[in-house]
């Protein structure tokens, strides 16, 4: 995304440094008050594997974690990133290149077709993923807590997808879990 | 997009802010302020940042035995899943699940919902059933509270003035026996997720071990300027038992929410729509 030039310089934008820990690494950068995480990913980091969708928060293709909570990153403020754990698709996958099991999951479940959402639908079912895993459950026992496909539904609600139908990606939600028995 | 924005740590550093920014506006979870800034810029606005301040009166959850108070800066996630809430006021825990999405649930506070003051508010139409008290910070650190009826003025509107900020919301436990309630929140939409509600319905609803109605609130959103508290309609039920009321009577009631609604034909619905809906939906309480 490129940035206009602002014809009115009068008043020069203040600049804050912001440091947090992205895909595991500590990094540190200076950013401007309006800057969005979305924005700072993409054209500072070049992590282009965040998409902007409708920059506004109804879309959900631009999802990341926040301290493992999924966010729009086109309406999460950067300098809000501070002192922050921040994980996007790229921090998935593991060093040797093994895809993370939600990744896994979407392609052994034919979910993918154009691409644009999935980092964002990835992200989005990492959490609900994350969630389930540290729910305690005493050890020994069968882990009952597992959520409903309309449970997955209403965790999908902020991720638009225009071309599976969602049927697969509801799929390979939904396997994740029953495979974790 | 452009502006500046100031990061207060403290409530001491907030209010110092307050008192020596000009042209400021707060900013929350931002999810409302950013789309409105993105769309029209505003020259020179300063941003205050208020998802920086740690204080556990903002950010925090307290309860007593007279009820709950909740800090203006816990998001809609937070109460979605605090289990006094959704035990007690199921209402409001309805009402934060059915807003937007989520991710922006995970940012959207409920001081946010309040102060954009959007007829529709989600959670703005459960806390004025659960008739909440606004506690508002002054900048000289006095805190004022009001009815949460007070607080919206009209469409966008509420009685905070310039250099105030609201610091949290009190919901009063009504009756001792709160096991006994029936209490829910009903979004109209064209769909179920990312949706402005075309009208909404909440109330909350105390028995006694007869059945018999001792508390009712009823508040209906997305039907005038305001979120409105139907309270002719909740005096109508008390003494009555729930399980009990006719199909003339339920009728009346709907009719009583009805004279509150004064809605408008926008992009949504027309105001007939809002009205036959609100009508009906009334009506459905009781089956």
């Amino acid at each position: 995304m490129k940035r206009k030039v602002k014809k009115s310089k009068s008043k020069v934008s203040q600049l804050h440094e912001v440091s947090f820990t992205l895909n595991g690494k500590k990094v540190f950068c200076k950013v401007k008050s309006a800057t969005v995480l979305l924005d700072l990913i993409r054209d500072v980091f070049e992590l282009k594997g965040t998409k902007p969708g409708c920059n506004e928060g109804e879309c959900g293709a631009c999802t990341v974690l926040v301290d493992g909570a999924p966010v729009n990153s086109c309406l999460f403020l950067a300098i809000n990133a501070d002192g922050k754990k921040l994980t996007t698709i790229e921090g998935l996958m593991k060093p040797d290149g093994t895809l993370d099991p939600v990744q896994e999951s979407l392609v052994q479940n034919g979910a993918v077709q154009c691409g644009f959402c999935t980092s964002g639908m990835t992200m989005t079912i990492k959490a609900l993923v994350n969630k389930y895993e540290n729910i305690p459950h005493v050890p020994g026992e069968i882990k009952s807590e597992i959520p409903t496909r309309d449970e997955i539904k209403k965790h999908l609600e902020g991720n638009l997808c225009r071309c599976t139908g969602y049927v697969k990606i509801l799929d390979a939600a939904e396997k994740l879990f029953s495979k974790e028995e | 997009m452009e502006f500046n924005i100031i990061n207060p740590k403290t409530k001491s550093e907030l209010l110092k802010t307050i008192r020596k920014e000009k042209h400021f506006r707060f900013g929350a979870g931002c999810t409302d302020l950013l789309m409105e800034l993105k769309k029209n810029s505003d020259e020179g606005l300063t941003v205050i940042n208020l998802s920086q301040v740690k204080d556990a009166q903002f950010n925090g959850v307290k309860k007593s035995a007279k009820g709950i108070r909740l800090g203006a800066m816990l998001t809609a996630h937070q109460i979605v899943m605090n289990e006094d809430i959704k035990n007690n006021f199921p209402v409001l825990h309805e009402a934060a699940l059915s807003l937007a999405s989520t991710q922006i649930r995970q940012v959207a506070t409920i001081g946010g919902n309040l102060c954009t003051a959007s007829p529709s508010g989600d959670m703005a139409c459960a806390l004025v059933t659960l008739e909440a008290d606004c506690e508002i910070l002054g900048a000289n650190g006095k805190a004022r509270t009001i009815p949460i009826t007070d607080f919206f003025t009209g469409v966008r509107k509420t009685a905070l003035k310039k250099n105030e900020v609201l610091y949290g919301i009190f919901i009063p436990s009504k009756k001792k026996k709160v096991k006994n309630i029936t209490s829910r929140f009903i979004k109209i939409g064209a769909r179920r997720s990312m949706e402005c509600s075309v009208v909404s319905l909440a109330y909350h609803i105390q028995t006694d071990e007869t059945g018999k109605i001792i508390h009712a609130g009823v508040a209906i959103g997305a039907s005038a300027p305001t979120i409105r508290f139907a309270k002719s309609a909740c005096g109508f039920l008390i003494g009555k038992k729930f399980k009990n009321i006719s199909q003339r009577e339920k009728e009346e009631f709907a009719g009583k929410v009805l004279s509150y609604a004064s809605p408008i034909t926008d992009i949504r619905a027309t105001a007939w729509y809002r009205k036959e809906v609100l009508f009906n939906i009334s009506k459905a309480i009781f089956e």
